[in-house]
């Protein structure tokens, strides 16, 4: 009696530390049999996943809301962590699915999209990202990126009809079958060469465990297989995060992909796999001469390659997916410094990275928001020619675009300004100067292509009259771009508001 | 005498065959099953340290990879099925609609 008391009360800790996801997957369940259940003559049947959906990502936000000042607590063995950090990265991850929700119900309604897998896979690829921001433990780590991938690719690919969103989704599912085959052979070698790196003597993959060995051991202590099974990992990484040279795929996908779906996973996938790539080089400081050259050079290719490669796209889908290469860039820049000097500036980075996380699911979500709004009238904008004049036209559409390329610019007063300020002051105080000059010339390059937009919609006339008779129901679309404008404004004005509500992301379990 | 590093050599040849297939094959099906090629030189990585090492928990992540490499594979499949319908060929160099 006693003893199943004592169980049952380790079962039931267990799942409150994982509280958020585990919500947001019974939705996932309950939307899934829910879609089957009504019928869809039904005329409200329509809007019923949507609104459970956001229901139940708002439930999961509440939950991990009210906890946000508790103390880090670990779940199944050790194999979740629950602390201040992966609390931040869950609501970053909740705001991008809800903003996504938004815009696809306006998306799904334009393109006769309607299927209830849609939010089902939503919700499944938002479980898997809520997972990967709380594993603690590789093995989980790597179910909960392939629970996230999987979604993404059956996302991208939901557009059946349309052979380039068939083809996005080949592409995505290729290379993403291809890195997560070197992220589980890193793991393996991690594993065997964790053996007599942790404090019980065994092989692990459990990251508290490797950081207390490295943290006891140091470089001395590191085997040749454990260097190999960390850099095939983060091939694996740089996979999933488009980093240079590893983004080929990311043109063709985001581009190919429901636009509603490719502004999703811009944002979800990258808040979650570089809340990742923090939480391993945090465990990894002790030994960060081995690394930290390594990941500037990787930073460096990838703002200079994503930029470059923006420069000459007409397609606006395409120019923004390049500009996302050159956004994980940034972000791989900042995330560096919590490497150096043994973890001096861990805080600091980590502020600057969350914030540049939170700026860049706002940006990115709302410029893809405007694409989907401008698509409203059935016909589906993409081009840079269907921005020509936009001014005239639509200017609702157009005003919101100048804010989310200024952002994207990182041109005040927005909040894409004060990220990139964030990041050059981190990069500045730790002393790496050189990747603070790169920094600033790969954002006057990107200047270029981000303004090209706005001349565009500004000074160009029009090629002709694009207005057809349909016009789709689109609160939806326009409340998602509204929230995101005024906060990519205000947070631009007022960014200590946003380091103060980001500013428990510092306290990260490591060792 | 066959001892655990044969195993690792064997795991890390098959990687490589694995990643060279991914690079030069041009059928996704022939390029999946490279790919499966990886994950199981990983998962025999894992058997082999598990044993070496007296540890039940290597063997037990192969199931987690198992599993997962399933799942994928239902996926994929179901991708390479709807490309098939509408294009009457999966070769990668003709599923090519969008170029920079």
């Amino acid at each position: 009696m006693g003893m199943s008391d004592k169980l049952w009360a380790i079962q039931f800790a267990n799942l409150i530390a994982v509280l958020p996801a585990i919500v947001v997957m019974v939705t996932g369940f309950i939307v899934l049999l829910g879609d089957s259940c009504v019928p869809t003559w039904h005329k409200n049947g329509k809007a019923l996943n949507p609104a459970v959906t956001f229901v139940g990502i708002a439930v999961a936000l509440f939950f991990n809301m009210t906890r946000i000042g508790k103390e880090t607590a670990t779940a199944f063995s050790g194999a979740v962590v629950d602390d201040p950090f992966s609390r931040i990265a869950i609501l970053l991850l909740g705001v991008a699915a809800i903003l996504a929700v938004l815009l696809s119900t306006t998306y799904l309604e334009n393109k006769k999209l309607h299927h209830g897998e849609y939010y089902v896979l939503i919700l499944f690829s938002l479980f898997g990202a809520m997972l990967m921001a709380s594993s603690n433990e590789l093995i989980t780590l790597f179910v909960s990126i392939e629970t996230l991938s999987v979604s993404l690719y059956v996302l991208a690919g939901f557009a059946r009809t349309e052979e380039r969103s068939e083809e996005a989704a080949l592409k995505y599912f290729l290379l993403g079958a291809f890195a997560a085959g070197f992220l589980l052979y890193g793991i393996a070698l991690v594993y065997g060469g964790s053996f007599g790196l942790s404090p019980t003597g065994k092989a692990t993959t459990n990251l508290t465990e490797i950081g207390a060995g490295l943290a006891s051991a140091g470089l001395g202590g590191v085997t040749v297989m454990f260097v190999i099974g960390v850099a095939l990992m983060f091939v694996g990484f740089a996979f999933k995060a488009a980093l240079v040279p590893f983004h080929m795929w990311t043109p063709d996908v985001y581009q190919g992909s429901p636009t509603s779906v490719t502004a999703y996973m811009a944002a979800l996938t990258k808040i979650a796999i570089f809340t990742v790539i923090l939480r391993i080089l945090s465990v990894l400081t002790p030994i960060s001469s081995v690394w930290l050259i390594t990941a500037q050079i990787l930073a460096v290719l990838t703002m200079f390659g994503g930029n470059i490669l923006a420069v000459t796209q007409d397609n606006v889908k395409r120019m923004l997916a390049y500009s996302s290469v050159a956004h994980a860039g940034y972000i791989m820049a900042a995330v560096v410094a919590v490497g150096v000097a043994n973890g001096k500036f861990h805080d600091l980075a980590i502020n600057a990275t969350m914030f540049y996380l939170f700026a860049y699911t706002l940006m990115t979500i709302g410029a893809f928001g405007v694409l989907i709004w401008l698509s409203r009238r059935g016909r589906d904008c993409q081009t840079l020619g269907d921005l020509k004049g936009l001014v005239k036209r639509d200017p609702v559409g157009a005003y919101t675009m100048l804010v989310f390329m200024l952002s994207l610019g990182g041109i005040p007063p927005t909040m894409g300004f004060m990220g990139k300020l964030m990041i050059f002051n981190v990069l500045l105080s730790a002393g790496l100067m050189p990747l603070a000059l790169c920094l600033g010339f790969a954002s006057i390059i990107s200047v270029y292509y981000y303004l090209r937009v706005v001349w565009m919609m500004c000074f160009m006339e029009p090629d002709k009259e694009t207005i057809t008779d349909h016009a789709v129901e689109s609160s939806g679309a326009l409340f998602a771009i509204g929230v995101t404008v005024v906060l990519s404004l205000f947070f631009g004005l007022a960014p200590t508001i946003a380091q103060n509500l980001l500013a428990p992301a510092t306290n990260i379990l490591v060792r | 005498m066959i001892t655990t590093s044969h195993y690792l050599v064997l795991s890390a040849i098959l990687f490589t065959i694995g990643v060279i297939g991914v690079l030069v094959k041009r059928n996704p099906i022939v390029i999946f099953m490279c790919v499966e090629l990886m994950l199981n030189a990983a998962n025999l990585s894992f058997i082999a340290l598990g044993r070496h090492f007296g540890q039940v928990n290597g063997q037990m992540y192969v199931i987690f990879a198992l599993a997962v490499a399933a799942a994928e594979v239902s996926v994929g499949l179901g991708i390479i099925v709807a490309i098939f319908r509408s294009k009457e060929t999966i070769n990668v160099d003709e599923v090519n609609l969008m170029k920079s």
